[in-house]
């Protein structure tokens, strides 16, 4: 089990660092494309829009899969104060339901990933399936965080937990 | 749409009743959008759940809503980089001395933030920290400085730029360089009635108050201000003008707050810096996943025409073009108790649409009425953002705070209220400085 968490904690912290990453190089693509439109310093390159709302995309998947570890997605609290044991109880029902659209995006995304293998993009022309892949990796991390959830809330649950 | 396999009816009552049930039960609104989607596209023999995943891509796929992170950047590396202590200080000349001269303050600098960063959450966020222990210190009561500073971060979505007028133009195609002129007049308008808000409070309850900044005082304060104010007159300038699109607007600021931070104030630091982008990136993914999956619900809501056959039922009522602003008012404000004001966009602005234009509204004016209104829901329970950012930081609860914020939202539902029923309140700025944006 304690691997299991160590493991858990490194790739969240190398997810941190991606999204760190992605955020600053979102702004060189854009940051570009202001430039080459008012200097003559760079030349005008057709695929700085393109580069930059893939990475886009790539940083708002990833930033999802940490929201799920760190339990950042919003909820509306709509509950009274309860127990440690109830609001257990209510927290399961609610991991269940993002395992259930974890396997839905690992199922539906691995689909959409194999259609796009033989296709690049318009402007860059990067191979689609870098981008694609997205989903089903979301859907995978998703399982591994929230597994790891289910499982503390399980325990305290049952009455097996401080 | 012919062929389908589901009533209309039905297909609504699915979408809606499986997401207010699981928002019930307290799973996270974005995944509760996508669920909902899910019965139906099971049911449906044409659709699968490769549109789930098609229509969220989709909903990312878009050079517009990159705007978001790059606002929350800006208003981060303010707060990294020493520029708003700056505006702090400049707030504290010009108002201190006010009665409540602290949440005067409070209010003042969410006008001056509202003109650099389009994002509220990130503005309750940083004032809640710069002010909720200061007010604590000088004897304010807790729920009203929760609730004051929550209520003044809503500016920021009122006053240009503002991260809802760009989702706004975006997927309704109004132009963004017109809302946001449009923006101006009620903002200002809504700071001020805060500003006389916390005015009766402070005389009722005895708040204290600063000496008067003395005028050399304000004019150091404006001066080490001066380059941080100049922000908001590049991004809308440069947007009024045609310069720039509004996320390389939003770019703009990121570079020109990177560069004041590093060059004129010298307070930019590896470690601030990383806090920043990392803060950016985990709030900016965290609300725009909620638009792919919102946009797959709004998919699902045309696909079978649902809101055309809600509107029938409206039409049959002839509201007349007040009538239809109050309405669309109403909507979005029960809308935004639940929901985040921009998968609220996506969803009931696009329902809407097609009755104010029967109505006559101007599409800049039905925009801001829903902006306005759209703002209260930053603060209305249960799913009021800002409220609930505040009431993290001070340590209370939600609960604790609402009888002052609804206090405060009174004056601010009779500017709303201005905004519907005279239409040239917003109008007016776009008609005079630039009116082909209002063809």
């Amino acid at each position: 089990m304690n691997a299991w968490r160590r493991f858990t904690r490194a790739y969240a912290a190398l997810l941190n660092w991606l999204l760190v990453a992605s955020v600053a190089i979102l702004v060189l693509p854009v940051s570009m494309q202001i430039f080459s439109r008012f200097t003559r310093l760079i030349p005008h390159y057709i695929w700085t829009e393109e580069m930059a709302r893939f990475l886009f995309i790539w940083m708002i998947m990833i930033g999802a899969m940490v929201g799920v570890r760190e339990g950042a997605h919003f909820e509306v609290d709509l509950w009274p104060r309860m127990s440690a044991r109830a609001q257990a109880i209510v927290r399961l029902f609610a991991s269940l339901a993002i395992l259930v659209f974890a396997l839905v995006f690992v199922w539906a995304g691995t689909e959409f990933t194999r259609f796009a293998l033989n296709r690049i993009s318009e402007l860059a022309e990067l191979p689609l399936w870098v981008i694609h892949v997205a989903w089903p990796v979301t859907g995978v991390t998703w399982i591994v965080f929230i597994g790891e959830k289910l499982w503390d809330d399980l325990r305290i649950a049952l009455g097996r937990a401080p | 749409m012919t062929g389908a396999a589901l009533a209309p009816s039905l297909a609504g009552l699915i979408l809606f009743g499986t997401f207010f049930g699981l928002l019930f039960l307290r799973v996270p609104v974005a995944f509760a959008l996508g669920l909902a989607c899910l019965p139906i596209l099971i049911i449906e023999p044409r659709l699968d759940s490769m549109a789930l995943v098609q229509e969220t891509f989709n909903g990312y796929n878009s050079f517009i809503l990159l705007a978001v992170p790059f606002y929350l950047l800006a208003a981060n590396l303010m707060n990294v980089g020493g520029i708003t202590d700056r505006l702090v200080r400049l707030s504290r000349a010009l108002v201190g001395h006010f009665p409540g001269g602290l949440a005067q303050i409070n209010v003042v600098l969410s006008i001056f933030f509202a003109g650099i960063s389009g994002s509220s959450t990130a503005d309750a966020a940083s004032q809640s920290k710069i002010f909720i222990e200061a007010q604590r210190k000088e004897g304010y009561d807790d729920s009203f400085s929760v609730a004051i500073t929550a209520v003044s971060a809503v500016l920021a979505v009122i006053v240009p730029p503002s991260i809802l007028m760009i989702v706004w133009g975006g997927v309704l195609t109004v132009s963004i360089g017109g809302l946001f002129l449009a923006g101006v007049i009620p903002g200002l308008a809504i700071g001020l009635v805060q500003m006389a808000t916390v005015h009766a409070y402070a005389k009722a309850r005895g708040y204290p108050t600063y000496p008067r900044a003395s005028l050399v005082e304000v004019v150091k304060s404006l001066a080490v201000s001066a380059p941080a104010l100049m922000t908001p007159v590049i991004i809308i300038g440069g947007k009024v003008f045609g310069w720039f699109t509004p996320t390389e607007a939003a770019c703009i600021a990121v570079l020109y707050a990177v560069a004041l931070a590093a060059f004129v104030h010298r307070e930019l630091r590896w470690g601030g810096l990383r806090h920043a982008l990392l803060d950016t990136g985990r709030f900016a993914a965290v609300t725009l996943f909620c638009v792919g999956t919102a946009s797959v619900f709004g998919w699902l809501l045309a696909y079978y025409q649902i809101p055309k056959a809600i509107l029938e039922g409206v039409l049959g009522w002839h509201m007349g073009a007040i009538g239809t602003g109050f309405f669309i008012a109403l909507c979005f404000l029960v809308v935004g108790c639940f929901l985040d004001a921009i998968p609220a966009i996506i969803i009931v602005g696009t329902i809407l649409d097609p009755l104010a234009k029967l109505a006559g509204l101007h599409p800049i004016h039905f925009a801001m009425i829903a902006i306005v209104a759209l703002a209260f829901g930053l603060v209305t329970p249960p799913y009021g953002l800002c409220l609930l950012i505040s009431c993290s930081v001070a340590g209370i609860r939600m609960i604790d705070a609402l009888k002052d914020t609804f206090i405060m939202l009174l004056p601010m539902f009779a500017v709303l209220v201005v905004v519907i029923v005279w239409p040239d309140f917003v109008l007016i700025l776009p008609k005079l400085i630039s009116p082909e944006f209002l063809k």
